[in-house]
């Protein structure tokens, strides 16, 4: 097997690359500003110098000309090289800042040019925290600068589109974000213009950096030059949690990590999965944040007359919907499933309404026609089509089941988190002859027309999976509290710097924005007569249950989903939705 | 060589009125090399016009100085798809105004040698990049490119033969840059002419992902000249190491200051003294650039019986470049001189390595406060450590070429550039 020295030790490699992503992999450290694994390399910004060399290769021998020491010639070339572009060959020898001086010397050179223009204002800079180039200043960089003239101005808080904002002094010229919209999203919006150190990315006269995937510049920018309009100024890196999850805005489902601090969703960002979105995301889930913080249900909601919805007890609420199932025959009931909610609440309404003695479950997709790309945006709006459908619930229009509750007059509608009027043909009429419960997590105008409202938890609060478009299940965990739930005790939740080393009065845990909401499967297993016949304590049973009921569901764990960044489920081919 | 230099008559720009005119090229031997090729195509095969090429040992005469057949012979076999030639008329070094000289006297002769050069590397198409200022000049062209269309020396089956030919003028919009082969290569691909990262060579992969080569216009205007007489005569011109004419475009304290052309390896001093009159006002001389701005600058003491050629200049601690030299008198500035240069690739560095777009701001900051006279002595040895932080570094060579004649003047002009510091360290008493 080919192979490659480097820092005096030998390692293998098996396909070709380049150095710089070869020693990334095997966990070497090597500073760098503008490569990126998934980008093209322009070697610009040339901090990742190394010093190589290729051992002399006696063609007449046949072998490597050695020395009086039976080591290896090596010819070294003559400039260093910049490991992002130089090509793994075998043989070649490479010498780090960890075994050469002109190498450190140099990549403490490029900071210290780097830095003469750099603004160097990292108390007011979003990007302070998660920022390689204060890392690697502090880790490579000089003791200090040389440069004792006016630095270069230029624009600053320029908004560049609806969702990001330039700061032109920022910039260190990496031209990330400008491969990206070339390579990546394809929107070729950006440009840099300028030259030399005026230089800085662009859009073109009079145009928007309105790319659907805009914010994906954000996270790439190795400085704080491009920020996000919505999550400026909002909080510092290191006062928030961390937690992974999915994307809930669409039909792909791509792999992200939840921010919160106070229990509050502040935003949401990509994080790597090879088989679903790579290192990006589209800017609609970021921002879909919000629906976790605001204009959630808190509380059961009821309507005892025909007046306005009050809040009322868990208890009630329980009660009430209990002395409702009493009143009719399981066939004027009628059970509307969700692809907003996961599988294992679809498997829980499926199951507790079965018991009842309901036979046919409905659901109504969520499709957009023309609003995918093709990439990451899928004409699913609904994360978990896929999921439901395999549970088998029977697939409907919204049309279809308007004339169903007109002709049929079920007595009783349950319909889990999914705002039927909102994005259907459904009115408040369609309720009107039936009494209604409705699993919500936001206020809609199902939830509104509703007789009972049961709050339930969101992704960012439940542990709960979702199968995407292409069949792959992914799971979430709990990233913010519930009234019910607890940080420290529930060990699935990522524990922040403030939930480790944070006092009381470090304030990361303010009870105004803790929800009083239940997962939907915990509010249906209380509908059960003798209170526990299911006898699911977690999600994560539910889960174990499934696997073992559906055939598709085989082999699914929460483990394996964790360990394997989520699992392709093979679903029948004529019930899987076809990305746009 | 340089004695008989009063009797050369040139090749490459000669007296003739109206040559510019296809008919009077035609008449003065013009396009006699391409109707030889071309009728006898078993003697004059592309590969050896290549090797004839290849043993004019015609260097380049954009810069690097690098032999232009050799240069050619790196093209792969032709596939089938498209090859590039590109002709590089972006000359925007300072002290450099040589190519517009070809343009506006000579343009037939520079266009059948890309020709011919197409004919010996199985191009179709090719390119001539010219700085966005030359636009008479660019236009002189067209209209010859045009002429040289209707008497069917470029297009569909040249002559009669099967080989064929395009040529398109594509005008740079005023970056120094561009001037770098393959920032030239993305400028005419219609991108920010950033240069790019070697290897893959433009041999390998130049424009648009195919294999093209990039000739500066005086080089291939040379070429006509060693395939209508051989290489053998053209290696007797100027020394055999660096044979040929060359256009030495003299500029600066001179009294006659244009382009001359002689042959290479011509004496600096007669250069200055005999072709271009002298010093201007009998004043002494300082210092010379030889070969545009990017080229080490040699004190007056230095020139002794140096010679314009690659070895002799090399030997003498600077550079061909491209023959533009800058003469300057015993009233000159040096500091005042390094910082203009210096500002010039302030204002060209492209921008795309750290070194040089920070490097070049820096070290234009730090003469102007020594200009000014603000200068501290540190200030030098942060100049000179600026130089060797900014050499080698980066992806084109502009960060030598900026760092250079700051680092050589501080290395040859040290007292004037310490007469411009403020003493800052005082002796103990």
């Amino acid at each position: 097997m080919p192979e490659i020295f480097i820092d005096n030790k030998r390692y293998e490699y098996e396909k070709p690359g380049k150095v710089l992503q070869f020693m990334l992999d095997n966990g070497l450290d090597l500073p760098f500003f503008c490569y990126h694994p998934s980008l093209s390399i322009p070697a610009n910004c040339r901090q990742c110098m190394v010093k190589a060399g290729m051992p002399v290769f006696d063609r007449e021998k046949g072998t490597f000309e050695t020395d009086e020491n039976g080591d290896r010639v090596i010819r070294f070339f003559p400039k260093l090289m910049t490991a992002c572009s130089l090509d793994l060959a075998d043989g070649i020898v490479v010498h780090t800042h960890h075994t050469d001086d002109l190498v450190k010397q140099a990549q403490a050179d490029n900071l210290e040019f780097i830095l003469i223009n750099h603004p160097l204002d990292c108390p007011i800079c979003d990007q302070a925290g998660e920022c390689p180039l204060q890392i690697l200043t502090y880790k490579y960089g000089p003791e200090g600068s040389r440069f004792e003239h006016k630095k270069v101005h230029k624009p600053k808080a320029i908004q560049l589109g609806p969702r990001v904002i330039l700061d032109a002094e920022r910039c260190i010229n990496c031209t990330r974000c400008v491969r990206f919209t070339d390579e990546i999203s394809k929107s070729y919006q950006l440009s840099i213009i300028s030259r030399g150190d005026k230089n800085y990315p662009m859009t073109a006269n009079d145009q928007e950096f309105d790319d659907p995937y805009s914010l994906n510049t954000v996270d790439i920018c190795p400085v704080g030059a491009l920020t996000s309009a919505d999550f400026r100024f909002r909080a510092r890196v290191w006062e928030m949690n961390q937690t992974p999850s999915i994307d809930m805005s669409n039909g792909k489902g791509c792999s992200t990590w939840l921010w919160t601090r106070d229990n509050m969703v502040l935003r949401v960002t990509p994080r790597f999965n090879e088989e679903v979105n790579d290192h990006w995301m589209p800017d609609a889930g970021r921002l879909a944040y919000r629906k976790f913080n605001e204009n959630r249900i808190s509380r059961p909601h009821m309507r005892p007359d025909e007046t306005e919805q009050v809040r009322t007890s868990w208890n009630n609420a329980r009660l009430t919907l209990l002395e409702e199932l009493e009143k009719v025959s399981p066939a004027d009931i009628l059970v509307i499933g969700s692809p907003h909610a996961s599988v294992e609440d679809n498997y829980a309404l499926r199951t507790c309404f079965s018991r009842l003695g309901v036979s046919k479950f409905l659901f109504v997709p969520h499709i957009e026609s023309g609003s995918g790309d093709g990439f990451l945006i899928t004409d699913d709006q609904a994360p978990n089509a896929n999921g439901v459908r395999s549970l088998g619930f029977e697939e409907t229009e919204g049309k279809a089941l308007a004339k169903l509750i007109e002709t049929k007059k079920p007595r009783l509608i349950a319909i889990l988190d999914d705002d039927l009027i909102g994005r259907t043909d459904l009115t408040r009429e369609h309720f009107s002859e039936a009494w209604t419960v409705v699993w919500g997590t936001n206020h809609n105008d199902t939830t509104q027309a509703a007789d009972l409202v049961i709050p339930v938890t969101t992704a960012a609060e439940h542990a709960a999976s979702y199968v995407n478009v292409d069949g792959r299940i992914q799971r979430t965990v709990p990233a913010k509290e519930t009234m019910y739930t607890n940080r420290r005790l529930n060990l699935e939740m990522s524990m922040g710097r403030l939930d480790h080393y944070g006092t009381k009065f470090d304030n990361w845990v303010t009870d105004a924005n803790r929800v009083d909401c239940i997962p939907a499967w915990e509010f249906l297993i209380r509908l059960e007569d003798d209170g526990a016949a299911s006898g699911w304590e977690s999600s994560r049973q539910i889960m174990e249950e499934i696997a073992k009921a559906f055939p598709a569901y085989r082999e699914v764990s929460y483990d394996r989903m964790d360990e394997e960044n989520g699992i392709q489920l093979k679903l029948e081919q004529d019930s899987e939705v076809k990305t746009a | 060589m340089s004695n008989n230099w009063k009797s050369y008559k040139p090749l490459l720009i000669p007296a003739i009125p109206d040559l510019h005119e296809i008919s009077v090229y035609e008449k003065n031997n013009g396009y006699q090399a391409l109707k030889k090729i071309l009728k006898d195509r078993k003697t004059w095969s592309p590969a050896n016009v290549v090797n004839e090429v290849k043993t004019a040992n015609i260097r380049g005469r954009g810069g690097a100085g690098f032999n232009a057949g050799l240069k050619w012979s790196f093209m792969p076999e032709p596939d089938g798809e498209p090859r590039y030639l590109a002709c590089n008329g972006d000359e925007s070094e300072p002290g450099t105004f040589k190519d517009r000289k070809i343009f506006e006297f000579n343009p037939h002769q520079f266009i059948e040698g890309a020709i011919i050069a197409a004919y010996a590397m199985h191009v179709e198409v090719i390119y001539v990049y010219i700085r966005g200022e030359y636009r008479p000049f660019v236009q002189k062209l067209q209209k010859a490119i045009d002429q040289a269309y209707d008497k069917g020396y470029l297009g569909k089956k040249i002559l009669g033969s099967d080989f064929s030919v395009e040529m398109h003028t594509h005008m740079g919009a005023g970056a120094y840059i561009c001037g770098e082969e393959s920032s030239l290569m993305e400028s005419l691909e219609g991108k920010r002419g950033y240069p790019r990262v070697k290897p893959p060579f433009p041999a390998q992969r130049g424009l648009w992902g195919r294999p093209t080569t990039i000739n500066n216009i005086e080089t291939l205007a040379n070429v006509p000249l060693v395939m209508n007489h051989g290489s053998d005569w053209y290696l007797e011109i100027g020394p055999s190491t660096h044979p040929g004419p060359v256009l030495y475009g003299i500029s600066g304290h001179v009294n006659r200051p244009g382009v001359y052309e002689y042959p290479a390896g011509m004496n600096i001093m007669t250069l200055i003294n005999e072709v271009a009159g002298g010093v201007r006002g009998g004043k002494k001389l300082k210092a010379l650039i030889p070969g545009g701005s990017s080229t080490p600058p040699l004190r007056a003491d230095m020139l002794e019986g140096v010679t314009m050629d690659a070895d002799s200049l090399r030997e003498a601690g600077s550079m061909m470049g491209t023959a533009g030299m800058v003469v300057l008198d015993e009233d000159t500035d040096i500091v005042e001189l390094v910082w203009r240069i210096s500002h010039f690739y302030d204002h060209e560095s492209c921008g795309q390595c750290t070194p040089c777009r920070e490097g070049t701001g820096w070290l234009e900051k730090t003469l102007r406060k020594m200009k000014d006279g603000n200068g501290e002595m540190r200030d030098l040895d942060l100049l000179l450590a600026i130089c060797y932080r900014m050499e080698g570094r980066t992806i084109c060579a502009l960060a030598d070429a900026a760092a250079w004649p700051v680092r050589y003047s501080i290395d040859r002009f040290r007292d004037e550039f310490e007469k411009k510091c403020k003493k800052t360290v005082y002796a103990v008493a």
